[in-house]
């Protein structure tokens, strides 16, 4: 039996708003991060989900689409977590509610 | 054809110039300097090989000149420029007499400045002249030309103000570099207005093609007001680099450099380049009559208020420069009328006598020990006998005796103001008696100088010696020049009009172009009232000034009186233009700058007042605020799904 492409899309948004959740309620800012690394990859499932619906050529380019974010997505992590190091150096916390040198 | 490369002669002074710098820095450790001898023989080579290479160059050279493109040099959109050599008989005759006399009057420096302590230095700014000189002449488009152009201000700059422990030589120096500043300005101005038409149009070779080509005519009457206006501006540059009015001041001052200088760069060479430009654009002020009388009354005025100005000086190298000043004015006038080829005729010729009277000049000043007043002079005929040989030929050749070269140049420049057009008879009239005044003031300095007594103490006249063989030489030369160049084109010779067949090729179809009024006047007449001119002239110089007492002087040397008023005349007329602009930039400083720093003020207040209340708005916490700002994102989706977009 064919995979019906709705399912991808409903497993895609359980992901995303599982992701999205989490970073926004978790204070721990480890937590937060792995949210939105869960959110990210739930669109790009999104992304191939949609391109098994087109015909065989045109679907390449929502597969290539997710390569790119993934790969943007491993320099994004990179750069978060060594911004996190240098946060904790300062502020001796994961948590992320203490960050409020935002105020003006 | 086999040639040598046009690149080769600007580089030889730029070797010179790089040698000489670096063994003026090595020295500048030492007590006693790098060896006279070396710097000078390097010195002399450098230029003597440009000159050979010219001759060599000049020699193969087709009719319609050689073009070599080097590389480009700008390409940024529809601006192209690229930097290229142009020889032709034009910049042929000008780099002849630009590197020959330049080679003659450096191996003069070598005797002149014999220990001073900036020797090679000296060396060095001259060999930098020669090559800015050079580019100047030698290049095929205006943007290069304007390179020399700064090169030879800035050279001038630095050896007028090369004795510079002396604060006033550095003012000196410091007023001709603002003064042409002015004219430079006009130059670039001018440039861009041509460039406005097109980028092509600066190259000089495509300028004469564009305005000479028939099917262009129509094009180039819709385009004329804009040529006008870059004529005009070319001019303004032409009138700062050539000392001519407004922009006259700064030449009497610059003879506060050494005397070699003088007659090289403020005589011979830098100071006729507005000659140069004026006939290498000859294609476009022949378009232009309007610009063409104002070229020819700003010469009238200029020849005629210099020679006037040339009475009064006491100094001797400040009448030389008054007197370059209005020879100068000749040429203008000349190329006013659309002769172009007499006008660079005079040019040629100028730099003969004149370098050969400056170069006497400071042969004298040598002699005197640095005394340059000539009431403080006299009787020098017996004392230094060539000095004064080469004084009086040149001095013949400036006052236009028949024979001599100044006699052959200016009546062709006489002559072709008469028969100009309606304003001839007047122009003509004008410049006769200019040549009379030119004779009085010339023969007064001559007078003053080599005859009756010694008017100096008696201690400084036991030193009086004649110069060393080193300057001798070039002065000699030179006198042979003003004696003999004249037959080039002497007018009254039929056949012998050399110089005419070798300019006719650039500037022969612009001239035909002007149209002359067809008056027919014999030569001869003119010749006659020439020599008359001349003679008139040196009759009252000397009846005037041979048997008057001579006022001793007060300390300077500045004229007093009534000539005073001549020849401060337009440092007061500078001066009430810069208390102008004072006053402009008061009003500037304290009334607009006060209203723009308002502005700002309003400005910056409303931004800090905006941000203040933006950062109100700021939650402390991260997760806050990426729940508000996931709230926003949902309801913009919303109002996209509802309304079909924000608007």
């Amino acid at each position: 039996m064919e995979l019906q492409a709705v399912y991808v899309q409903i497993l895609a948004l359980i992901l995303f708003v599982i992701g999205l959740l989490t970073a926004i309620s978790r204070r721990n800012v480890f937590f937060v991060l792995m949210g939105v690394e869960l959110a990210l990859n739930a669109v790009n499932l999104s992304l191939i989900g949609f391109s098994k619906t087109l015909p065989g050529d045109l679907s390449v380019a929502g597969q290539i689409v997710p390569l790119f974010t993934i790969a943007v997505a491993a320099a994004e992590a990179c750069v978060g977590l060594a911004m996190v190091i240098l946060i904790f150096r300062n502020q001796e916390s994961v948590d992320s509610d203490n960050y409020s040198g935002m105020k003006g | 054809m086999t040639n040598l490369p046009l690149w080769l002669i600007p580089l030889f002074p730029l070797i010179g110039t790089v040698v000489l710098a670096a063994i003026s820095l090595a020295s500048t450790g030492s007590k006693k300097g790098a060896s006279e001898g070396i710097v000078g023989g390097l010195a002399v080579l450098f230029p003597l090989l440009a000159f050979v290479s010219t001759v060599v160059i000049g020699w193969n050279m087709p009719t319609q000149g050689v073009q070599e493109t080097l590389g480009t040099w700008i390409d940024i959109g529809s601006f192209k420029a690229s930097f290229g050599f142009l020889f032709d008989s034009l910049s042929r005759i000008m780099l002849l007499f630009v590197t020959g006399i330049g080679t003659l009057i450096t191996l003069y420096s070598t005797g002149y400045m014999h220990g001073d302590r900036g020797f090679a230095r000296f060396f060095a700014y001259i060999n930098l002249f020669l090559f800015s000189m050079i580019v100047l002449v030698l290049s095929d488009s205006l943007l290069l030309t304007f390179l020399g152009w700064e090169g030879v201000g800035l050279c001038s700059y630095l050896l007028i103000g090369f004795w510079n422990a002396d604060v006033s030589n550095c003012k000196a120096a410091n007023k001709a570099f603002i003064v042409n500043r002015v004219g430079d300005l006009g130059f670039i101005l001018g440039m861009i207005t041509l460039a406005m038409v097109s980028s092509d149009l600066l190259s000089y070779r495509e300028l004469s093609a564009f305005l000479r080509d028939a099917a262009n005519v129509e094009l180039v009457n819709i385009l004329l007001p804009i040529f006008a206006m870059a004529g005009l501006l070319f001019f303004i540059g032409c009138t700062g680099k050539s000392a001519q009015i407004p922009l006259l001041t700064w030449l009497p001052d610059a003879m506060a450099g050494p005397t070699p200088v003088s007659a090289l760069i403020h005589a011979a060479t830098m100071v006729t380049s507005g000659v140069y430009l004026l006939a290498r654009l000859s294609d476009l002020y022949v378009l232009l009559p309007g610009v063409m009388t104002v070229v020819v009354l700003i010469g009238l005025l200029t020849a005629f208020w210099a020679a006037v100005a040339g009475l009064f000086q006491n100094d001797i190298k400040k009448v030389l420069a008054y007197s370059t000043i209005s020879q100068l004015g000749y040429m203008f006038m000349a190329a006013g009328v659309a002769a172009f080829d007499v006008s660079i005729f005079h040019v040629f010729t100028h730099a003969f006598f004149k370098a050969a009277l400056f170069l006497g000049a400071g042969a004298v000043i040598h002699a005197l020990a640095g005394e340059q007043d000539m009431r403080k002079m006299g009787g020098m005929l017996k004392k230094t006998p060539v000095t004064a040989c080469v004084m009086i030929f040149a001095f013949l050749a400036i006052i236009g005796f028949p024979g001599f070269a100044g006699f052959w140049s200016k009546d062709l420049i006489l002559e072709r103001l008469y028969v100009s057009g309606p304003m001839g008879p007047f122009l003509y009239m004008m410049a006769l008696l200019t040549a009379v005044i030119t004779a009085i003031y010339m023969g007064r300095l001559m007078v003053l100088t080599f005859f009756g007594k010694y008017r100096g103490g008696e201690e400084s006249e036991k030193h009086i010696h004649e110069a060393p063989a080193s300057m001798l030489i070039p002065m000699v030369i030179l006198s042979l020049g003003s004696i003999f160049a004249g037959f080039l084109w002497a007018g009254l010779i039929p056949g012998a009009n050399l110089f005419e067949q070798t300019l006719a090729p650039v500037v022969g179809q612009a001239q035909a172009a002007f149209g002359h009024a067809s008056v027919h006047v014999s030569p001869w007449l003119f010749a006659v009232l020439g020599t008359i001119a001349a003679v008139v002239g040196m009759a009252v110089a000397w009846k005037l000034f041979a048997n008057r007492r001579i006022p001793l002087p007060k300390g300077s040397s500045a004229p007093e009186g009534f000539g005073a008023t001549w020849t401060f005349c337009f440092d007061k007329i500078h001066g009430i233009v810069i208390s102008a602009f004072r006053v402009l930039a008061w009003v500037a400083e304290n009334v607009v700058n006060r209203f723009v720093m308002m502005l700002q003020w309003l400005v910056g207040g409303l931004g800090e007042l905006l941000g203040d209340f933006a950062s109100g708005l700021q939650v402390a916490k991260v997760r806050l605020q990426m729940a508000l700002s996931l709230v926003g994102v949902i309801a913009l989706v919303l109002i996209v799904l509802v309304y079909g977009g924000l608007l």
